[in-house]
């Protein structure tokens, strides 16, 4: 049996769907309260383990509870129930360029965002030359990032997120962007965490991409979970499934 | 403690983001830097234009400094007020308008409204050395009361702070609350004495004693206002150049670590479900 890098245990996590929402003062005071509401479960008792040094995938249609499991990984929800516990610095990359200041230089936003996401500035200082070389602005690094193409701006996001070196990586559906080679880089890179022992949590939509870079995946449909195991046969029943709801 | 230490853990995060509020604030300006003077001076005009020459509002000479310049004398204690209605304004939206960053990415979420106290405080700093220059240049003697001053800038600080933590979490929950403390701190700026003597209002006070027959005075009741003491703590330091008392030292410092105390409970409480809430 493998280690645990993260331990998923009963999470529940539910949301509060409002059927009238009045969120001010004269409403708390008036009618005693601000909301009418009824809770919606996003995710059902789900329990599962992630091995160390995989690369796990989160697989499921929309609207399945992927992207709440993915912030609840990532400490930016908590559940109402249950437990995550993680083994290891863990980091989420759930947008790249987040927190940005437009009119702030490359430069200066390598260590902002490097701060943000938890890296402190000698830890920025040594990664500073492998952050440009992998986002190739290196031209650009004094400019304001307003300037910036679009590409250019997710690549150097991606590039520091990429750089903050956790052993647990949480990754949202950020991999659909820059060209080709700069795509061609990344697997490259998930390849080497891979390879140092790293665990990556990923969550994609392209199932050829799971299958390429997965090990093990987790399946849910709305809320709960279906199956979770070696990728290959939990894939192929997750298609298995949507091909007979198809019928 | 725990909570204490977690947020000495950010302090490169809070000085960055102090940082990228300093510089992103006066970028593609032609005066940068000079324009956090601009709205102090701009007050100042009017203020003096108005109560000083038509209004005719005469406040006593420092003493023992014997300075006699209504425009100073309103300097020292306009500064720290806008710099709290600065902190208030600014830091209450702090969490509303870094929604996306507190949905995407875990951190102290502290540091927001931290950074805006750190990015008002160092505009505040630059306020004040000017004010020190001028008074220095008619005539005060004010260089040794500098560490005082710092002293009672910093107790300034951790008050607005406290508040401002209080208040960008209330924003979040009621989004009034930012339009109601815009009218709020124009009507606080006027229960403070700022622009008018602190002795107006013992004056009146004393005339009319003690209200429905107790011995609680107007001053009593106008000195609750922890502003008020802030104020009269500035002036005594920088324009009348003298020690103030020592419970004027005791109140502010008392108010100010209310306000922190509170404002950390507070911001500690709901700090996980901002998130969600947003």
């Amino acid at each position: 049996m493998t280690e645990v890098a993260v331990r998923v245990d009963h999470v529940v996590k539910s949301f509060r769907l409002y059927h009238e929402r009045n969120q001010t003062i004269k409403a708390a005071i008036m009618r005693g309260r601000t909301s009418v509401h009824e809770d919606f479960l996003a995710l059902k008792d789900v329990t599962f383990d992630v091995p160390i040094g995989s690369t796990f995938g989160l697989i499921g249609s929309n609207g399945s509870g992927k992207s709440t499991l993915l912030k609840c990984l990532a400490n930016i929800y908590y559940p109402n129930s249950g437990s995550i516990t993680h083994f290891g610095k863990i980091a989420a990359m759930l947008e790249v360029g987040s927190g940005f200041h437009s009119e702030l230089s490359g430069r200066e936003n390598i260590f902002l965002n490097g701060s943000i996401l938890g890296m402190s500035r000698k830890e920025i200082v040594q990664k500073f030359d492998q952050i440009i070389d992998f986002s190739g602005v290196e031209q650009f690094i004094d400019q304001p990032v307003k300037n910036y193409s679009s590409g250019m701006y997710v690549r150097l996001g991606f590039a520091i997120a990429i750089n903050v070196n956790p052993d647990i990586l949480v990754v949202d559906e950020v991999l659909a962007v820059g060209d080709a080679a700069f795509q061609e880089r990344c697997f490259q890179k998930f390849r080497d965490l891979k390879e140092e022992g790293k665990t990556v949590i990923l969550v994609s939509h392209s199932m050829e991409m799971v299958e390429q870079m997965c090990d093990h995946v987790a399946w849910l449909n709305r809320g709960s979970l279906m199956d979770v195991g070696k990728a290959a046969p939990t894939i192929k029943a997750y298609r298995k499934s949507i091909s007979t709801e198809l019928d | 403690m725990k909570y204490l230490k977690e947020i000495w853990a950010s302090r490169e995060l809070l000085f960055n983001l102090t940082q990228r509020e300093v510089k992103g604030k006066y970028k593609r300006t032609i005066l940068g830097q000079l324009w956090s003077l601009a709205n102090p001076l701009a007050l100042m005009l009017i203020y003096t234009l108005v109560f000083y020459f038509i209004l005719r509002v005469q406040p006593d000479p420092g003493s023992p400094s014997g300075l006699n310049i209504f425009a100073l004398w309103l300097l020292c204690g306009l500064l720290p007020f806008t710099f709290v209605s600065t902190v208030l304004n600014v830091g209450l939206n702090s969490l509303v308008a870094n929604a996306n960053l507190i949905q995407k990415v875990y951190f102290s979420r502290i540091v927001l409204p931290l950074s805006i106290v750190g990015s008002s405080a160092y505009n505040w700093l630059f306020e004040m050395a000017v004010l020190v220059i001028a008074l220095s240049i008619v005539g005060g003697f004010v260089l040794p009361w500098i560490p005082l001053l710092l002293v009672a800038m910093l107790l300034l600080a951790v008050f607005a702070a406290g508040l401002a933590l209080m208040l960008a979490v209330a924003n979040v929950y009621f989004r009034d609350t930012q339009y109601f403390m815009t009218i709020f701190l124009q009507i606080w700026l006027y229960l403070t004495p700022v622009i008018y003597p602190l002795t107006t209002v013992q004056n009146d006070s004393a005339k009319v004693g003690g209200l429905l027959g107790t011995h609680i005075t107007i001053a009593d009741i106008y000195g609750l206002n922890p502003m008020e003491h802030f104020v009269t703590l500035f002036r005594e330091l920088l324009y009348d150049e003298r020690w103030p008392d020592g419970t004027e030292w005791l109140i502010c410092g008392a108010w100010a670590i209310a306000a922190a105390v509170a404002g950390l409970l507070i911001f500690r409480r709901n700090e996980r479900k901002l998130a969600e809430i947003l």
